[in-house]
């Protein structure tokens, strides 16, 4: 590793790091409707099977597709014969990569360098570089035509050696992607402090050898799916599809297809879940495109069946770390950092390699951590691309440093729950600055400690491990210390290069008094089970005074009728800060125009005016004026119908009115990488009590319990289903759930059978705790919520490291299941993992 | 996933007959497990068709059969390419011949690696139930050159 020697970095003030973030806000109490634990307006659309979802839309004429996909990770494509299925009954044309080749741009990279040398088609062209990866496409008048076609398309392959490994790809033996000549995708050195002095002043240094963080992911209930339909006469493109992050796909599809981005249509109504990893289906929305063409403008469906979802549509990164090294003081506090850190992105970055800087957003995790250097690369593999799946490249991290300080705080011999108490970033430090210039807006991470381990029994279960090691069970107590970072600064894409053109971070909503007084709002967001039109309705609720039930909010996304900035979509835990911001702001503007109509009919000063229910409903009334008051409908008449009398000053009241909300970003100091890269901090805290079974080696949960604080809690109700939803997927994560690969590049969890997604079977009874850090930084208090971070990976990592650390076990890693707790018992009875930790006491250091 | 097989077994045949047996597509393809019917192309190519399945997996696989070396009386090498149902696989298999008191002997040898879901969904089946069928051939084997 490079050794650079940098001045000390102290925590900078909390005005300064206030300042950095940007306007300041003081706490609010919960509303009349904001804060309140309303039932979803959502709720009786989705549970009654109201819902619409991409496969529920049946169109005369419409055309299906299905894929041929190699059953190869890695090979040379030598000919594809589509003649066959050409013929089949019902067949309307095929595709294939060499045809898709000729009509397409490859997709645009986002890294540099050699990133950009990759051609990523939607369809393999020459060679296949992932298990699943589609060969051609069969279109035909019904799906199940399509299915039987597919299998009479021929392709003759000619197997390559895959690059399954984070060691193999770094040696470069075999390439993923010859053009880029490696499979080294990026690579940069994060570095912030005095690591060098740190380390020579450190009373114990701890080295800790690989770990490794699997790959999984979020299997939402409906798979990707997409209508497409190429209209050459209106010169358009309409996609309706569960894409998550239309505007992203939009930047990707049209240099593509080779049209303007004003041409494509994208929409979406209902969407079964997403969790991140919709983002990056585009490329099965331009094959479906391309078909619609072919086809002279028929709409061309696809909907992807659970293997396929398992197979090729994305998962969450895998990340391994290597050559860590932990300076500590002699109260176990950590002063310094440094470690290798490999990322493996599949077979195609895509949406990679931001999640090469991303993970920095929580580079410290919840700690005091100021001399950090950290050697971040990325690779390229034979596997399955990734997308940002829930908690994206952040848990990675935090998972990361929940290992550093429990496997630390075990050498040195100090209980887990106090070497996080020392080792906190402390409430009073509040808003803090990272190293890498991050500002934690607020929290109190003891205090939710303090909270978790009451809710949990902590005292009691300790007495309890305590006597069940003396019948020789292997209990252990985990604590998952987790951050959910929310409203990202794209500026951070500069990091990882210089030019790309994205930077800062928008939403944009719409508040109107439709024609007949009814409030609309529509939302420059993408919902997809979180409970968007639920709290829209509450904020407009809030600012006009009157009940959530009379606000409409239009459900689903329509780049033709919804307002929207590059930057819309939903994701990164951001909908309560930039969503609600941009619908407050309508919101407000609306009133603001409605009372100006209002003080002009009632011949009132807008003063005088307060808004509320009356019994005509929804009123702009005089204040302590019975009767004098205007309802809705009369407002929306005088602008829309009946506006002859509407004196001059008052035409520019549309009573529509749009609102774009701007986060308070700069760009980051691409040399330093250092810069405020998000603008909320919300936070976990879960404690588990776990049992090893010792003939099974099959790990239980016998509690659980979590805290949240994601600030201002809109709607408690939303806020608590979310936390139980991330909890049953980390859980998941931890103990069941695994894209595995063999050394041939075979997924060996192709179906659920293999995967086993947790289920409620499989969850524990949740203890829930939760508190309030309002943010400063947001207009309601509120963070973002609901990725989670990936806290139950963390937390039973620190579980099972407590019950197996007296037999000599490392937990290094992130997944554990009876198998791997049996070869870790193995490893442990070789002896193996005293070279994976080693412990330095320094004698100098201690006698200081 | 990659399996290997491999053995030896002796038959009162002359090693020019146990040859002409095992490069007649005629009698060498109906001892294939599961043997459905099969389509000769030329003197060293064929399709086979064999029922073949798993569990609920199942179906017929057709199989690519190519005679890629042929050392008459001393060795003969197939080399197979199947689409079978949730994945690939790809088989070659050779006998080597030996004179021997009475008869010959055959060196049998191969390596099969079969790719897709199928290696995922039954990929612990797989290798016992490919090496019963390999055996299950080359019993049948015997029993022709018997």
């Amino acid at each position: 590793m490079a050794r650079k020697k940098t001045k000390a970095v102290r925590a900078p003030g909390k005005k300064a790091a206030a300042a950095r973030a940007g306007a300041i806000y003081s706490a609010k109490g919960p509303g009349k409707w904001v804060g309140q634990p309303i039932r979803r307006k959502e709720e009786d659309r989705l549970v009654r099977g109201k819902g619409i979802y991409v496969d529920d839309q049946k169109m005369p004429g419409m055309a299906h597709i299905r894929f041929v996909r190699s059953p190869f990770a890695h090979a040379n494509i030598r000919s594809v014969d589509v003649s066959r299925a050409a013929e089949a009954p019902g067949v309307l044309c095929t595709l294939t990569g060499a045809e898709v080749a000729g009509l397409v741009q490859p997709f645009i990279e986002i890294g540099p360098e050699a990133g950009q040398k990759i051609a990523d088609y939607p369809m393999a062209v020459n060679k296949v570089v992932y298990q699943g990866e589609p060969v051609a496409a069969v279109v035909a008048d019904t799906r199940m035509a399509a299915e039987d076609a597919a299998e009479l398309v021929e392709v003759d392959y000619e197997p390559l050696p895959p690059v399954m490994t984070a060691e193999d790809a770094l040696k470069d033996e075999t390439l993923v992607h010859p053009a880029m000549g490696t499979n080294r995708n990026w690579h940069g050195m994060f570095e912030y402090g005095d690591v060098e002095k740190a380390f020579r002043n450190a009373a114990h240094v701890v080295h800790i050898g690989r770990m490794h963080f699997h790959r999984f992911s979020s299997t939402p209930l409906e798979n990707n799916g997409v209508i497409a339909l190429w209209d050459s006469k209106a010169d358009r493109i309409e996609f309706w599809s569960n894409n998550t992050f239309p505007a992203f796909a939009a930047q990707f599809l049209s240099p593509a297809l080779g049209v303007r981005i004003d041409q494509i249509h994208m929409k979406s109504f209902d969407i079964g879940g997403g969790f991140g990893i919709k983002i990056t289906n585009y490329p099965y929305m331009a094959l479906c495109a391309l078909a619609s063409r072919k086809l002279g403008g028929k709409q061309v469906k696809w909907t992807e069946t659970r293997t396929e979802h398992m197979l090729a549509s994305a998962h969450g990164n895998e990340r391994t770390f290597y050559d860590t090294k932990v300076a500590l003081d002699k109260n176990g506090v950590m002063t310094a950092l440094e470690s290798r850190h490999v990322d493996d992105c599949g077979a195609y970055p895509r949406y990679e390699p931001l999640g090469c800087v991303i993970w920095a957003q929580v580079l410290p995790g919840a700690y005091r951590l100021r001399n950090v250097r950290i050697d971040m690369n990325q690779i390229v593999s034979n596997k399955c691309p990734v997308g940002p799946n829930r908690g994206y490249s952040r848990m990675q991290q935090l998972w990361f440093m929940e290992r550093v300080l429990d496997i630390c705080g075990h050498a040195l011999g100090i209980a887990t729950d106090e070497m996080r108490v020392r080792n906190y970033i402390r409430k009073s430090e509040m808003p803090y600055e990272t190293p890498n210039g991050c500002v934690y807006d607020s929290g109190d991470y003891a205090g939710m400690l303090a909270l978790g381990k009451k809710l949990i029994g902590w005292d009691a279960w300790k007495k309890k491990q305590a006597a069940a090691r003396q019948e020789g069970r292997w209990i252990g107590i985990g604590i998952g210390s987790t951050l959910d970072s929310g409203t990202n600064n794209f500026g951070q894409a500069r990091i990882i290069n210089a030019g790309a053109p994205f930077s800062g971070q928008s939403k944009a909503a719409l508040a109107k008094l439709d024609i007949y007084g009814e409030v609309v709002v529509s939302m420059g967001s993408v919902p997809q089970g979180q409970g968007h039109e639920t709290t829209a309705a509450q904020t407009v609720a809030e600012v006009l005074n009157i009940p959530p039930d009379l606000v409409k909010v239009k459900p689903g996304f329509d780049t033709e009728q919804n307002v929207y900035t590059g930057h819309t979509g939903t994701y990164a835990s951001q909908f309560a800060v930039t969503g609600l911001s941009a619908i407050n702001g309508a919101a407000e503007k609306l009133k603001k125009e409605m009372a100006r109509l209002a003080a002009w009919s009632l011949k009132a000063k807008e003063k005088d005016l307060e808004f509320g229910v009356g019994e005509q409903g929804p009123e702009v009334r005089v204040k302590g004026k019975k009767g004098k008051s205007i309802n809705y409908w009369a407002l929306a008449n005088i602008v829309n119908v009946n506006n002859a009398e509407v004196p001059e000053e008052l035409w520019d009241v549309t009573l529509n009115c749009r609102h774009v909300y701007h986060a308070p970003f700069h760009v980051p100091d691409l040399q330093r990488k250092f810069g405020n890269l998000t603008l909320t901090y919300a936070a976990q805290i879960h404690l588990a009590v776990v049992e090893v079974d010792r003939e099974t080696f099959q790990p239980k949960i016998l509690a659980y319990a979590c805290v949240d604080d994601c600030g201002r809690a809109i709607n408690p109700r939303i806020v608590q289903g979310q936390v139980h939803g991330c909890t049953a997927h980390g859980i998941g994560a931890a103990l069941m759930e695994n894209c595995a690969y063999d050394a041939d590049g075979n997924l060996l969890a192709s179906t659920f059978s293999d995967y086993t997604p947790i289920t409620a079977m499989n969850m524990p009874d949740l203890l829930y705790g939760h508190i309030e850090s309002p943010s400063p930084f947001t207009f309601n208090g509120a963070k973002g919520m609901g990725e989670g971070g990936a806290a139950p990976v963390h937390t039973i990592s620190a579980a099972l490291q407590d019950a197996l650390y007296a037999n000599g076990v490392i937990i290094e890693e992130s997944h554990n299941n009876g198998d791997s707790i049996y070869r870790a018992l193995e490893r442990a009875r070789a002896g193996e993992y005293a070279a994976m930790v080693r412990v330095e006491h320094r004698k100098a250091a201690r006698a200081r | 996933m990659e399996i290997k097989f491999g053995g030896d077994f002796v038959v009162r045949k002359t090693p020019e007959q146990v040859y002409e047996f095992l490069v007649d597509p005629n009698r060498f393809c109906p001892l294939l497990p599961d043997y459905q019917s099969k389509e000769i192309v030329d003197d060293k190519n064929f399709v086979v068709k064999l029922s073949v399945g798993i569990s609920h997996i199942r179906g017929t696989a057709t199989v690519k059969l190519g005679l890629l070396e042929a050392n008459p009386a001393k060795h003969a090498m197939y080399e197979g390419k199947a689409d079978v149902p949730g994945g690939s696989a790809t088989l070659r298999a050779g006998f080597d011949l030996e004179s021997a008191a009475g008869g010959t002997k055959v060196v049998w040898s191969g390596q099969s690696n079969i790719v897709g879901r199928i290696a995922s969904l039954a990929g612990g089946l797989l290798e016992p139930l490919a090496k019963k069928n390999i055996q299950k051939m080359i019993d049948e084997l015997q029993k022709a050159l018997a």
